[in-house]
């Protein structure tokens, strides 16, 4: 194993090579940071730059991206409520009500540092696992896809403060998550006979509403800055060194979010973003301490984003053993792979050990580059939330609204990205959990293909769920977030008692 | 300046770049050309799958023989079921700067079944095909169905697909027909999200038979985690596994996905000629060959009038079929 990875090691030192790796990391954190754009673009932008590379140094372009892309989305999760990717929807929760506490600093200190550590940690676990990664695989099949997709819309209801307005908005998430064609029963749901319909609703354009748009909406209602300025009516940007420690002194925070982070990610289908929530819900639910989550907690910043950038370590086991991608990156990444002669499949992890390393360590030197980057630029970027609202409300509806419009060049995505926005604003003033309306929704196709593939495996006896040995875990793993809510409110009754 | 010296100005302008509508093609003296052009070729789905590969592998290669300095744009449109990008290039102007790539019989499906589309396949002017990809048979390494007769002896049999109206789940009907599973109806896992979670699930024992395109399958046959048990078309390219028609079965010698290239309908015959006479040229170039065999395309490279043939005989065979591939988990 080390010689192939000394040489992969001596492949990436080379400086054309460093080039490639730095300008990949450059473009991740830029596509990364607006809305809408992400990594998928990106690798879709640069694919025809590879054509002219050996297949190493387009992985390593690659991996720079990958590597790079979620530490970007995480800032503007953190100063504008704006998840840059998908997965970064999580970090809101956290970031963004440490921003309007003045601790933005903080937040991106927490951020970036979780973020490499996260992504250092999914490697190593990566490497260890490598040699059983296909019998990891081969145990989730549909009846577990669905139990995990259980287990994740439980475990983040029960999170919330009002379990009642978690619900309601889960069920909304479901039903959105629902409208397109059927390719199950063969039939379109809830299109109103419009085309752009067929395909449902993408997530983008949802996030972009729920979170840009309506915060936006929202700032715009409040007037003034996301940050207020100090007394004496200076910007002061402060903590960045503070959120580094902070990731320390919370160790189990962040290797509980790696852990889950590569775990999900090694699930083929399931995706970052559902890693990030569930971490966050488990950070939520098991810290001693935690009734200042959702509204600042520093820790529902370090969970979220130590499984964002653990997952890209754990997905390609899926992406490289089966050729499933995990993501939308991963997808693109396949198409490049195999447009260089590299062919993802079973027969991968034995022929080419060093492509792997190579990859490995790209994504690795990616990960720490770009945090880097990020922390010593926090302070300029966390001016950002300074800005008086009049200047960045129009700048940054603009970008989301061309962001949407970007993704598939429809019109229809800013008139959804415009939906969501409104809906988004009218939640945030009932005090409705936007966040999970969206794990809802991302989770209801893996939810329903996989409830009627199982259904039709165990030809329509639902007891199966509980026979096979993945799913029953998973269950008995619901049961007990159900109960820690409960439990905690009795420990909390008797020691006040 | 008055409303009327703004009007004057405006139409200056609109004259001066009246020239540069409608140029493209150029087609000085006569000969046709699409120097310093950009053409579009619409993928009806997103980045990343085997359509958008061959697109991306290709384009390059056909830039160059249609002219210098040609832009060839791959634009992915996905949408209703690759419904929206058909439409795009059917409506197109037929001047040669838009075409799609089309998966057939995919597109062919809805009219045979029934859903409404906006396009006819026959009425487009067809460029080319690129790839054929075979439907192979498979079922796991590790049970003990090694032949097609094992699998007509199955007391059961479950078949891992894609959703319905996929062409794989087409193909699967179509070949339980032909092999007389009837007695007990086959029961049809479908709804995995591609054809690699098919394969995997047959890995895993979801169910105990599958058929996907060649390429996808052959690096779990030769990983040895899947058994090829027969294959479409005229000669086997898998060792050891025979096809379909020397089983005795040449009604599945047509089971294939196919990748052609068409621009909207009534293109003028000299300019489809040209971009038909530039897309053998390039369908052919050893070095696209050589970028083909890397990128595991299977190149199947046949001309505009034989793929208008092609797409015609889809709709007869699968017209054949039409009874046997309803949706086999309707409620």
């Amino acid at each position: 194993m080390l010689e192939p990875l000394l040489a992969a090691a001596a492949y990436l030192g080379q400086g054309v090579n460093l080039a490639y790796l730095a300008l990949g990391v450059f473009v991740g954190i830029a596509f990364g940071s607006i809305p809408g754009l992400g990594g998928a673009t990106a690798i879709a932008l640069l694919l025809p730059l590879t054509f002219g590379m050996e297949a190493d140094q387009a992985i390593i372009l690659m991996g720079g991206i990958m590597g790079a892309v979620s530490i970007g989305g995480s800032v503007s999760a953190i100063l504008l409520n704006t998840p840059g990717t998908a997965p970064n929807a999580a970090t809101c929760i956290d970031g963004y009500p440490l921003t309007r506490q003045g601790k933005a600093g903080l937040a991106i200190g927490a951020a970036a540092t979780s973020s490499s550590i996260g992504g250092v940690l999914s490697l190593a676990i990566l490497v260890l696992v490598l040699p059983v990664a296909k019998q990891i695989v081969l145990l989730f099949g549909p009846p577990a896809f669905f139990m995990l997709a259980v287990l994740g819309l439980t475990s983040l209801t029960v999170a919330g403060r009002n379990m009642l307005r978690g619900l309601v908005a889960a069920c909304f998430g479901l039903v959105v998550g629902f409208v397109g064609y059927d390719d199950i029963g063969g039939t379109t749901r809830y299109t109103g006979g419009i085309d752009f319909l067929w395909d449902g609703v993408s997530i983008v354009p949802l996030l972009i509403g729920l979170f840009a748009i309506a915060e936006m909406l929202n700032l715009y209602a409040a007037g003034g800055p996301i940050s207020a300025r100090d007394e004496a009516g200076e910007v002061r940007v402060v903590g960045t060194g503070e959120g580094i420690r902070a990731v320390f002194r919370n160790p189990r925070t962040l290797v509980s979010g790696s852990a889950i982070g590569t775990l999900i990610g090694m699930i083929p289908g399931v995706g970052g973003t559902v890693a990030s929530f569930l971490s966050y819900s488990f950070a939520a639910q098991t810290s001693r301490d935690n009734e200042n989550f959702g509204s600042g907690d520093i820790r529902g910043v370090i969970a979220p984003e130590a499984a964002n950038n653990a997952k890209d370590g754990g997905a390609l086991i899926p992406t490289l053993a089966f050729g499933i991608p995990g993501s939308a990156e991963m997808a693109i990444f396949l198409g490049v792979l195999v447009l260089h002669g590299i062919d993802p499949g079973p027969m991968l992890l034995i022929e080419r050990e060093a492509t792997i390393f190579m990859l490995i360590l790209a994504l690795l030197a990616a990960t720490l580059i770009s945090g880097s980057l990020v922390l010593f630029t926090a302070r300029y970027l966390a001016k950002i939330a300074h800005v008086d609202s009049m200047l960045l409300i129009p700048a940054v509806i603009t970008v989301s609204l061309v962001g949407a419009y970007a993704l598939h060049n429809t019109l229809g995505d800013v008139v959804v990205a415009v939906f969501f926005g409104v809906l988004g604003f009218v939640m945030i003033r009932a005090d409705y959990p936007r966040i999970t309306l969206v794990i809802a929704f991302v989770l209801s196709g893996l939810m329903e293909r996989n409830f009627n593939l199982s259904m039709t495996m165990f030809e329509g006896d639902w007891t199966g769920f509980f026979t096979n040995r993945t799913s029953l875990i998973l269950f008995l793993l619901t049961l007990v977030a159900l109960a820690v809510p409960a439990v905690q409110r009795l420990r909390a009754r008797r020691n006040a008692s | 300046m008055t409303w009327r010296q703004q009007g004057r100005r405006l139409c200056r302008w609109l004259l001066l770049l009246l020239p540069l509508a409608g140029c493209a093609p150029g087609e000085d003296d006569g000969t046709i050309s699409f120097d310093n052009e950009t053409v579009t070729i619409v993928i009806p789905y997103r980045p990343g799958g085997g359509f958008d590969r061959a697109v991306r592998a290709f384009a390059p290669y056909y830039a160059r023989e249609l002219g210098t300095d040609v832009n060839i744009l791959p634009e992915n449109l996905p949408g209703a079921g690759g419904r929206r990008a058909a439409t795009k290039v059917y409506r197109a102007r037929p001047d040669g700067t838009t075409l799609g790539i089309f998966n057939l019989p995919g597109f062919v499906l809805p009219e045979i079944l029934g859903e409404p589309v906006d396009y006819d396949l026959r009425e487009l002017s067809w460029i080319g095909r690129i790839e054929s990809q075979r439907y192979v048979l498979l079922a796991a390494a590790t049970s003990d169905i090694r032949t097609l007769d094992d699998v007509r002896a199955l007391p059961e049999v479950t078949f891992l697909s894609t959703g319905y109206g996929s062409s794989v789940l087409a193909a699967m009907q179509i070949m339980a027909e032909e092999l007389g599973l009837a007695d007990p109806d086959p029961i049809y896992l479908t709804g995995y999200p591609g054809t690699a979670d098919v394969l995997v699930g047959l890995v895993r024992g979801d169910g105990n038979l599958s058929i996907t395109p060649v390429s996808t399958a052959l690096k779990y046959v030769e990983s040895g985690d899947l058994r090829a048990i027969a294959i479409a078309g005229g000669d086997s390219n898998i060792e050891g596994v025979p096809t379909f028609a020397e089983l005795g079965y040449p009604g599945l010698m047509a089971l294939d996905v196919q990748r052609s290239l068409a621009g909207p309908p009534a293109m003028e015959p000299g300019l489809l000629e040209f971009m038909r006479a530039a897309f053998m040229r390039a369908v052919t170039d050893p070095e696209f060959e050589a970028m083909a065999a890397r990128a595991r395309l299977e190149l199947a490279p046949l001309d505009g009038a034989a793929t208008a043939a092609a797409v015609s005989g889809h709709y007869t065979f699968y017209e054949a079929f039409k009874t046997n591939l309803t949706n086999p988990n309707a409620r």
